[in-house]
């Protein structure tokens, strides 16, 4: 989250904000924001919303908490997407089911690949969401906003030097070429 | 009389936070805000916190609770009395004999130290697909990205990314999220050829020396290839 802010700031990349016109959401991961605070006093949340803006029209956003630090968990935290307790985990989110459906969003960015597959393959099947469309990953949202300019002849043919050079280290032989 | 209960506080199986769970005024404030509260029977925060303090740790290590619980934290975050419920929670899980954790995280963390990923995927099957990936992100229709490739083991990268085994063994194409924020930005970055699984499953089974064996790898690799910032990336 750092390097994509990092990236948008300095302008490295360029987003365009009416990619989407759905209205959205943000959900707080555990590990990244009330952990990483309570371990190292990063404070995702707010870099996680901000990230987002920059790629909606502000009117479309939907808030889920009043404070990020006291969101509630997906409910696959802590190994549970891979643990055998299916029953539990989706009782478990129906709260934050419940948080979504009242934020009236369309879409929810997650910025953690367990609770983006909780959100996005779990709860829906359980749960009512109410407007619920889709489930983004942060950096999902910013790569499909990205403006992308082409490399230059001169940058695409050093970088084809390299790859050839890896290729030939590596053994990788691909059927196209 | 003979007391119900006799406290023994020297010889504690979970080491860290009985003393200060002690401390514990009964509130209720980790179990009422607690969205696996109910989940399972006879278990909730406050409940496996006083069981602790009253020398029941075994009941509460041989329950689901610290499973279910998904260690979120925020109990412990809001406890007035500070008690490190998530920590004890976790402590819990590592008293669990190993072959007793649920579901693959620890056949998972096992996997990764033996091969170097959680699922085992081969050096050279995931060095192909990351070529092939590269090549046809590079010629995609909708977006496409000429020059584009995945550069692996490449010394003195700004930037190291670990990865998330699911990717390449069942959503592929989700790696090309990042890879095209790197193209866009003209990040100089790479990708170790062994030890990148980002998914620390020690952390979560309550194995501290796995967890840690597996992040000195991450560390390792970046040494290794002079790598300046390590992107776990989410």
């Amino acid at each position: 989250m750092d390097l994509l802010e990092e990236y948008i700031k300095s302008g490295r990349i360029k987003l365009n904000k009416h990619k989407y016109h759905e209205t959205v959401t943000v959900h707080d991961p555990c590990n990244y924001v009330r952990k990483s605070q309570m371990a190292f006093g990063d404070n995702m949340g707010e870099k996680t919303r901000w990230i987002t803006k920059q790629c909606f029209d502000e009117s479309l956003y939907r808030e889920m908490c009043d404070d990020p630090m006291n969101n509630f968990c997906c409910g696959a935290g802590g190994g549970a997407w891979a643990m055998p307790y299916d029953e539990e985990r989706l009782a478990y989110g129906k709260v934050k089911a419940d948080q979504i459906k009242d934020t009236g969003a369309e879409l929810v960015i997650a910025p953690c690949h367990n609770c983006r597959d909780q959100i996005m393959k779990g709860l829906p099947k359980v749960h009512d969401m109410g407007n619920y469309k889709e489930t983004l990953y942060l950096w999902e949202l910013v790569a499909n906003c990205l403006e992308i300019e082409p490399w230059s002849e001169e940058e695409q043919a050093k970088a084809k030097e390299l790859r050839d050079a890896q290729f030939e280290r590596d053994g990788i032989e691909l059927e196209e070429e | 009389m003979e007391p119900a209960i006799e406290v023994n506080r020297k010889n504690r199986k979970i080491p860290v936070a009985p003393e200060m769970a002690d401390r514990c005024f009964t509130c209720g404030t980790c179990g009422g805000g607690c969205p696996a509260t109910g989940l399972v029977p006879g278990w909730d925060a406050r409940k496996a916190i006083r069981a602790i303090v009253f020398g029941l740790e075994q009941e509460v290590i041989d329950s689901k609770w610290p499973w279910v619980c998904t260690l979120c934290g925020r109990c412990q975050y809001q406890c007035p009395m500070g008690i490190q419920l998530m920590k004890t929670f976790r402590a819990c899980r590592t008293a669990r004999d190993r072959d007793k954790v649920p579901g693959p995280i620890h056949k998972g963390t096992m996997m990764n130290l033996e091969r170097g990923n959680n699922l085992g995927i081969p050096r050279d099957d995931f060095l192909f697909l990351l070529a092939d990936l590269g090549v046809e992100m590079e010629n995609d229709e909708e977006q496409p990205t000429p020059g584009f490739y995945v550069p692996v083991d490449k010394e003195g990268a700004n930037v190291i990314v670990t990865i998330n085994s699911k990717e390449p063994f069942g959503e592929p194409d989700d790696m090309k999220f990042w890879w095209r924020i790197f193209y866009a930005a003209k990040e100089d970055w790479t990708v170790s050829s062994v030890n990148w699984e980002g998914v620390n499953w020690g952390l979560f089974s309550g194995d501290d020396e796995s967890m840690k064996k597996q992040v000195a790898r991450v560390i390792e690799n970046a040494r290794r290839l002079k790598c300046k910032t390590i992107l776990y990336p989410e």
